[in-house]
């Protein structure tokens, strides 16, 4: 027994210690992003657009596959529900609702941090283990500023673009299954997908997929930067980002729709 | 007047004590190469002399100014002053040569970027790499990647250069070049040079003045005839590259052997 509290004592400093260091960073490059260029030292346009590409460009095909199948599930699932209650076509807007609300931001999410969180660690975390990071600053250039803020700002730009994808290809395997299997007219079910959406349904999805966004890219960087033990250490901080990223979105998900919706 | 000064540093780690009061001074111009086995110092020392590292008690003078107590930004004005080739190079992969040697130029100077391109070739000339300047860092062999480092090191013309290993795996001629390239930055640019080394042979042929770690002290210091000439049986050990001393784990009895392992000493 007092091992165990034990356990849960050590894990709870180190939550703490881990949370202090993401909030250091996150302060860091909240200067670097918003205050730094003021003074002439801006963030290069650069870096930016390369991470833009690859993060939002690159994430396009994977995020727009998954939110399709999901997309033509929920419909099916949906639809044979609402058929018990004679009522098939209120699936157009359960579809467009579901996507704009929850499932386009968190499933972009989720896509993005397996894929990108992942990249950002690895990238990062071999620049640490091969001194790049130790020689950037010796060099007098923050890692800040050169690697997190880049990051960080690719993925506020690109996150929300990819959510939209996600919503528009949601509802556009939703529209599959409307068509083609309960035969709707494409006119009509486009009118009873927005129907049913209100103004906050895809601004609430939107503001969500910014912090998934934040979120991300903290946690990709700081277990890139905070690699030890070589090539074995960068493996298990990458598990760690994905695993961690995932566990945050989820969380900060339930409390958005607690905000949004409850409160 | 000494552009480097080690006063008293004291670093411990996990209780065990990695530097137990380093002395150390470096003069303007001259090649200082630390040396000692592994796990006596040497790094924690070189970290400690870049501000890369904050020592648990002492101070560390560069050209005048105690940069144990700065702070970040502070810091950063007295990194200009020195450049940091390390062992592997620390080459930036995503970067190509060129962009690699530019970016401290880019980052502290307000140059034009056709000066910039004309002193980022005249830096990898220097160091034997002119016509490689689009290279990827991934495309170079070890040597070539040491040379564009120290190129990129030198840059903005610093006062010092620190070297951790740099002839560590290299072969022994590659290794010489990069020898040849310390000497002619001293010789020709006036450029200090603080090496950390194991290597006795490059030491020997770089060194105006050496010293010796072990068991986080110097143990010696002095000009190569000097360290060579030593009655201290370590260095005389260490230089020769001999068993034959008590200071040697080798020769330690097995009853010693066995209560390291289970006291962990």
């Amino acid at each position: 027994m007092r091992e165990f509290a034990g356990k849960i004592g050590r894990s709870a400093i180190n939550f703490t210690k881990h949370t202090g260091s993401v909030w250091k960073i996150f302060r860091e490059v909240l200067y670097w992003i918003f205050i730094a260029p003021f003074k002439g030292q801006p963030c290069k346009m650069k870096y930016v657009a390369d991470q833009m590409n690859l993060i939002g460009i690159g994430s396009v095909p994977i995020v727009a596959l998954v939110n399709f199948f999901f997309g033509i599930t929920l419909a099916m699932l949906t639809s044979y529900q609402l058929k018990q209650v004679g009522s098939q076509e209120l699936m157009a807007g359960l579809v467009g609702v579901s996507f704009t609300r929850e499932l386009g931001p968190f499933l972009a999410a989720i896509v993005v941090a397996s894929r990108v969180g992942a990249a950002i660690t690895a990238e990062i975390g071999t620049m640490t283990v091969s001194e790049e990071i130790d020689a950037l600053e010796t060099m007098a250039l923050k890692p800040i500023r050169f690697l997190v803020a880049p990051r960080l700002i690719a993925l506020l730009i690109m996150l929300p673009c990819l959510t939209v994808v996600a919503n528009v290809v949601g509802m556009a395997g939703g529209y599959v299954i409307g068509r083609f299997n309960l035969h709707i007219d494409s006119s009509f079910y486009i009118k009873l997908t927005f129907d049913y959406m209100v103004f906050k349904d895809i601004w609430t999805g939107l503001l969500k997929s910014v912090a998934f966004a934040v979120m991300i890219a903290l946690i990709g960087c700081y277990q890139g930067l905070t690699v030890r033990g070589g090539a074995a250490g960068v493996g298990i901080s990458t598990t760690q980002s994905v695993v961690q990223s995932i566990i945050f979105i989820i969380i900060i998900d339930c409390l958005f729709n607690a905000w949004f919706y409850f409160i | 007047m000494s552009i480097l000064e080690v006063k008293d540093v004291q670093k411990v780690f996990d209780n065990r004590k990695v530097l137990d009061g380093v002395n150390l001074t470096v003069e303007k111009g001259e090649t200082m190469v630390i040396m000692g086995g592994s796990g006596c110092g040497k790094s924690t020392l070189l970290k400690i002399m870049i501000g890369q590292l904050k020592p648990g008690s002492g101070e560390v003078f560069i050209d005048g100014e105690e940069i144990v107590h700065l702070n970040d930004s502070e810091m950063d004005r007295v990194r200009l002053k020195f450049g940091m080739l390390y062992q592997g190079g620390a080459l930036l992969n995503s970067l190509t040569l060129a962009q690699n040697v530019a970016l401290p130029l880019t980052e502290h100077t307000h140059l034009d970027k056709k000066i910039i391109d004309i002193m980022v070739k005249m830096k990898l000339a220097q160091v034997g790499l002119a016509g490689f300047e689009k290279k990827m860092p991934s495309e170079l062999s070890g040597g070539m990647k040491k040379r564009a480092a120290l190129a990129r090191a030198i840059a903005l013309d610093p006062s010092i250069v620190f070297y951790d290993e740099p002839g560590a795996g290299l072969d022994p001629i590659v290794a010489a070049v990069i020898d040849r390239l310390i000497m002619d930055l001293s010789k020709k640019l006036g450029m200090t040079s603080v090496v950390v080394t194991h290597e006795m042979k490059s030491a020997f042929r770089i060194a105006d003045k050496m010293a010796v770690l072990f068991k986080g002290r110097v143990i010696a210091c002095g000009a190569p005839d000097e360290i060579k000439n030593s009655a201290n049986p370590y260095v005389q050990q260490f230089i020769g590259g001999s068993l034959e001393a008590a200071s040697v784990s080798a020769k330690d009895s097995t009853e010693e052997y066995i209560k390291s392992l289970v006291e962990g000493n």
